[in-house]
């Protein structure tokens, strides 16, 4: 799987994260941070996680989700990591 | 004892109605003696697993809102959408039903009372607002999830909390209005509306707050309907219109609804100095207990004590008495005759609105003070539909040896109910609420003079 296309799978979930400023949404790039710059509030992170799980058919550790970074590329990296571990 | 205090005034009011889009439908449908009561398809769909199918239920499209649901957990409303746009999307993902009613009714409150923004959110404002019941409509599907699906906890989300918390009304509504001051929850049971307008009353009363947001609300759930159904308490074998008969010799339950009341209570003394159309004033407020160990049943001594308490160091002579009047066999004789007991038999109405619309639970006691404000405004009594005969006979307690209350049945101040509305000055209502656990409160409202 691309990382575009991970990202762009990405966008999706975020849509429908009601929290978050939908204007923000464009140009949504590996550097762009959930919290400093779509001011994610950091609970909602956990649901971002459970439904990226959903979208792209992986379950991650625990110990992944406390050590995930607010970049999207952290969570891009966190997706393929965990579909190479199988 | 308690005396001294400032007066304090209610100057806007608010909030969510079954089968009534708006407050003035509401006020329209109810002094046209109409019932609120409906078929409900959600009991209805067990079929045989449940005993009562009416309620005065809220669907969210009836208040322009939608769930929804998580494509992960089956039945989880993940969030609601505000198709009328009143309430920003950050709000609605923190919010049960109920809440999003507060929020709701709090909005048209503030705008009846015409607060400004600072007033809002100044540190003398505070918001004190609870429910009866759990977030049971969010509990159900994540617990589900998590213990029967064996499936992982973080898949319910982050807001299970704050959408199911007990003071999560209060903390919804402050979140919106951003004010400042108090901002906490009163439960007790089918007492918490009115309770949470009695506690904020006396915060304003003795120079802690200057307003406060306060109320009461229970969001329409199936869970909770069931939690009584299952006591076998709740209106069986009626039309819907005909189900909630307060004092009536055949009512065999109350019919369980739901619904939102929010007032908007201020100093009266800086409601007048700015102009504010005041509502009415609060006389006064009491809440006790039976403090007989009863978790059910109704204590006639302790109602006694509650108008004691109403009345003390304050002049009560009301026109109209706002019972509980619930429809249940037992509460209603015991509160007629307590009230007659104290009132005596004439000079005064009872008006009893869940023969219109149910018992709303943790919100009954504020949309009822609602229904007090609109009787005070129209100078009319909203009737008791449905007490088509009261008992001829006495009461099973009255024949015992130490029963001290009204020896005569209550077929004997059958004129104090009005089966229509009714025409009168008024110029004091009393509001009265009781719940579980042997809570008693009340009320004294009055005209502005």
């Amino acid at each position: 799987m691309e990382r575009q296309e991970i990202i762009d799978g990405l966008v999706e979930i975020l849509k429908t994260v009601r929290t978050i400023d939908q204007t923000k949404l464009v140009n949504i790039t590996e550097e762009t941070d959930f919290i400093a710059d779509l001011n994610t509030p950091s609970t909602e992170m956990i649901n971002i996680a459970a439904k990226t799980e959903q979208k792209f058919d992986v379950e991650f550790e625990d110990d992944d989700i406390d050590d995930l970074g607010s970049k999207v590329k952290d969570i891009v990296d966190l997706i393929i990591r965990t579909k190479e571990k199988g | 004892m308690v005396s001294g205090g400032r007066k304090v005034a209610i100057v806007g009011m608010g909030g969510a109605f079954p089968d009534c889009k708006d407050l003035s439908t509401f006020k329209q449908k109810l002094f046209n003696g109409d019932s609120l009561i409906r078929s409900w398809d959600q009991p209805i769909a067990h079929e045989k697993n449940i005993r009562s199918t009416v309620s005065g239920y809220i669907t969210e499209e009836e208040m322009g809102l939608e769930a929804i649901y998580s494509t992960i957990l089956p039945g989880y409303p993940e969030t609601y959408i505000d198709h009328l746009g009143r309430i920003p999307d950050s709000n609605l993902s923190t919010a049960d039903i109920g809440s999003i009613w507060s929020m709701l009714g709090t909005q048209e409150a503030i705008k009846m009372a015409g607060w400004s923004t600072l007033e809002t959110e100044s540190e003398q404002t505070g918001v004190v607002i609870g429910s009866g019941g759990a977030g049971n409509t969010i509990l159900r599907p994540a617990w589900h999830n998590f213990f029967e699906l064996k499936r992982k906890s973080r898949l319910a989300g982050s807001h299970t909390v704050d959408r199911t918390m007990t003071y999560r009304d209060s903390a919804n509504v402050s979140c919106l209005i951003k004010n400042r001051g108090v901002c906490e929850s009163i439960g007790s049971a089918c007492a918490t509306g009115l309770g949470n307008i009695g506690y904020a009353y006396r915060l304003i009363k003795f120079g802690l707050q200057d307003r406060i947001i306060a109320g009461g609300v229970e969001g329409t759930s199936i869970e909770t309907f069931a939690g009584f159904d299952a006591m076998q308490v709740l209106s069986k074998g009626f039309a819907p219109a005909q189900s909630s008969r307060p004092f009536d010799m055949n009512r065999n339950g109350f019919v369980c609804s739901f619904g939102c009341g929010i007032v908007a209570l201020e100093a009266y003394d800086i409601a007048k100095a700015r102009g504010a159309n005041i509502l009415a004033v609060i006389d006064n407020y009491h809440n006790n207990s039976d403090g007989d160990g009863n978790m059910f049943f109704p204590s006639f001594s302790g109602q006694k004590r509650l108008w004691k308490g109403l009345m003390n160091d304050v002049h009560i002579k009301p026109d109209v008495v706002k019972v509980h009047g619930t429809s249940t066999p037992v509460g209603d004789a015991i509160e007629l005759l307590s009230v007659v007991d104290v009132m005596g038999d004439k000079d005064y109405q009872i008006a009893a609105p869940k023969s219109q619309f149910g018992h709303m639970l943790g919100g009954a006691g504020a949309v009822e003070l609602i229904t007090a404000l609109m009787m005070l405004e129209k100078q009319q009594v909203l009737p008791c539909l449905n007490a088509e005969q009261l008992n001829p006979e006495l009461e099973g307690f009255q024949k015992s040896a130490d029963w001290e209350g009204p020896k005569q049945p209550l077929a004997a101040y059958r004129h104090l109910l009005s089966p229509q509305t009714l025409d009168k000055e008024i110029n004091q209502i009393v509001c009265l609420n009781y719940g579980f656990g042997g809570t008693n409160s009340a009320m004294a409202i009055s005209r502005d003079h």
